[in-house]
């Protein structure tokens, strides 16, 4: 499968990058299908559209941003090699960077089948994006905020917030040794924990998961179909 | 060469300036030649808590806006020799410095000096930057609240950012009845969301607000539980082994108080 727009987590913000070989008619057809998808995941977060080598006109500059604008979202930079879009991106207010795609961008990469490997605490203020799975080998501090497309997993303690299947996937699960979150988010379906004053936890490794639209937290021995 | 550390903490009010009053002086008592800086300009405190505000004739600002010599500007402390105050500005803001300007100042006092002890305003923004900016270790203080907790992980994530190493943790204004009590977060509990090594534990002590009220350090007064906390501190952070234990209701005031029935030993 090849994707048209590829959408990559990067330091601090998030990268889509657009095939150097598509149709670009296509390419704003996908475009907007992906964001009205993504919703949540990309909220918030720094935008650099790469746009490789293709050397867009001032009218495909402002078509693109006005998507984003769209879907409330601010892009941040334009990444391209073609010097006369870097100009017009400037001219438009934005951040306009010459970095060269790493080579693995070029090739098709199944993008929810891909996770990412951390081992750190994520703490308060931070936020991990990932368009595919997260697994974390440490602790997600409260304020701390996880956003991936596919599942996360959390070898440790859960008390920020996660989002799984931010892109719109429901079959997505969040595991954690021990699950206490601020608020839990797959797809578009928002869970928080019981406001029931019990801070008593026994501390269990549990699944968060959806079960008929809604999101339902089990133990990880529940038993299962 | 002096080590250069910053004391930090996100949220306001949890002790950052007393923690740099009786450190630096603890220090310095202890042998070492101690500058401590006021990054907090606009709302200078330093020069209070260790009573040498009416001693102030030039400040941070003026050393770097090039009106005063760093040595001019530097104020020596009343009781202990090798002791100096770098004031912050109080007609001025955040913005009169900027981060090259603390780390040519810090090079500065690297020279001539043991420990550079940087007060750092709350908050996580440019003072907060400028004040981490020259600094090689980091100092966060919290107390036992999650409020406190919630900043001082949020800051360790900046301070991670930074490159400065992991920084080290003060927990300060812990209260063991309360803990015992189950009603304040323990020393282990603040450290299992911190994932830190705490250099300190100070309890709550009255003294402290006494003595920062007379504008004189805790650790002159012997029996001050929170001022032979600093002393260890920095004991500690001379590379000496000194156990840390949490504060219990034995070791504590309220052992006078209630007798120590509900107390227990915390690990070290």
């Amino acid at each position: 499968m090849h994707n048209m727009i590829q959408i990559k987590g990067a330091r601090d913000g998030l990268r889509i990058l657009f095939d150097d070989s598509a149709e670009w008619p296509d390419l704003l057809t996908e475009l907007r299908t992906q964001l009205m998808q993504g919703g949540n995941f990309f909220a918030g977060a720094k935008l650099t559209l790469d746009v490789g080598e293709r050397a867009l006109s001032d009218e495909q500059l402002s078509a693109v941003l006005a998507i984003m604008e769209e879907h409330g979202l601010q892009t941040e930079a334009v990444s391209t090699s073609a010097s006369a879009t870097r100009r017009l991106a400037r001219a438009a207010g934005l951040t306009a960077r010459s970095t060269p795609r790493p080579a693995t961008a070029a090739q098709a990469l199944p993008s929810l089948d891909e996770a990412m490997l951390l081992v750190r605490t994520v703490r308060s203020g931070q936020v991990i994006r990932h368009q595919g799975h997260v697994a974390l080998i440490g602790d997600v501090n409260p304020g701390a905020e996880i956003i991936a497309g596919g599942s996360v997993v959390v070898w440790g303690r859960l008390r920020g917030m996660v989002h799984a299947g931010a892109l719109g996937d429901s079959s997505a699960m969040i595991c954690a040794l021990e699950l206490r979150p601020t608020q839990l988010r797959i797809a578009h379906l928002i869970a928080r924990t019981p406001e029931d004053g019990n801070d008593r936890y026994t501390v269990q490794p549990e699944v968060a998961r959806v079960v008929q639209a809604q999101i339902v937290v089990e133990s990880w021995d529940f038993p299962r179909h | 060469m002096a080590r250069v550390i910053t004391v930090t903490s996100g949220k306001g009010g949890v002790g950052k300036t007393t923690t740099t009053a009786n450190l630096g002086t603890a220090l310095a008592i202890q042998g070492a030649r101690v500058v401590v800086i006021d990054a907090d300009i606009g709302l200078r405190n330093l020069d209070v808590v260790m009573g040498l505000e009416n001693r102030i004739v030039y400040d941070l600002v003026d050393v770097v806006e090039g009106r005063a010599r760093l040595r001019q500007s530097l104020i020596k402390d009343k009781r202990v020799p090798e002791l100096y105050l770098l004031p912050a500005a109080q007609t001025r803001d955040k913005d009169a410095v900027s981060s090259d300007d603390m780390i040519d100042l810090t090079n500065q006092l690297r020279q001539e000096y043991d420990f550079v002890l940087i007060d750092c305003p709350a908050g996580i923004e440019t003072g907060f930057k400028n004040a981490i900016a020259g600094a090689d270790e980091i100092l966060i203080v919290t107390t036992p609240e999650v409020s406190a907790v919630r900043d001082a992980d949020r800051v360790v994530g900046l301070v991670e950012a930074a490159e400065k190493g992991p920084p080290r943790l003060i927990i300060n204004r812990l209260n063991p009845r309360l803990v015992a009590k189950g009603e304040m977060l323990s020393m282990d509990e603040v450290v299992e969301i911190l994932a830190l090594e705490p250099i300190g534990v100070v309890p709550e002590d009255e003294h402290i607000v006494s003595s920062t009220n007379r504008g004189e350090a805790a650790v002159f007064n012997q029996s001050s539980q929170a001022g032979r906390a600093f002393h260890n501190i920095a004991r500690r952070l001379n590379g000496e082994h000194v156990p840390l234990l949490e504060p219990t209701e034995q070791n504590g005031v309220f052992d006078r108080l209630f007798g120590g029935l509900f107390g227990r030993r915390a690990r070290t």
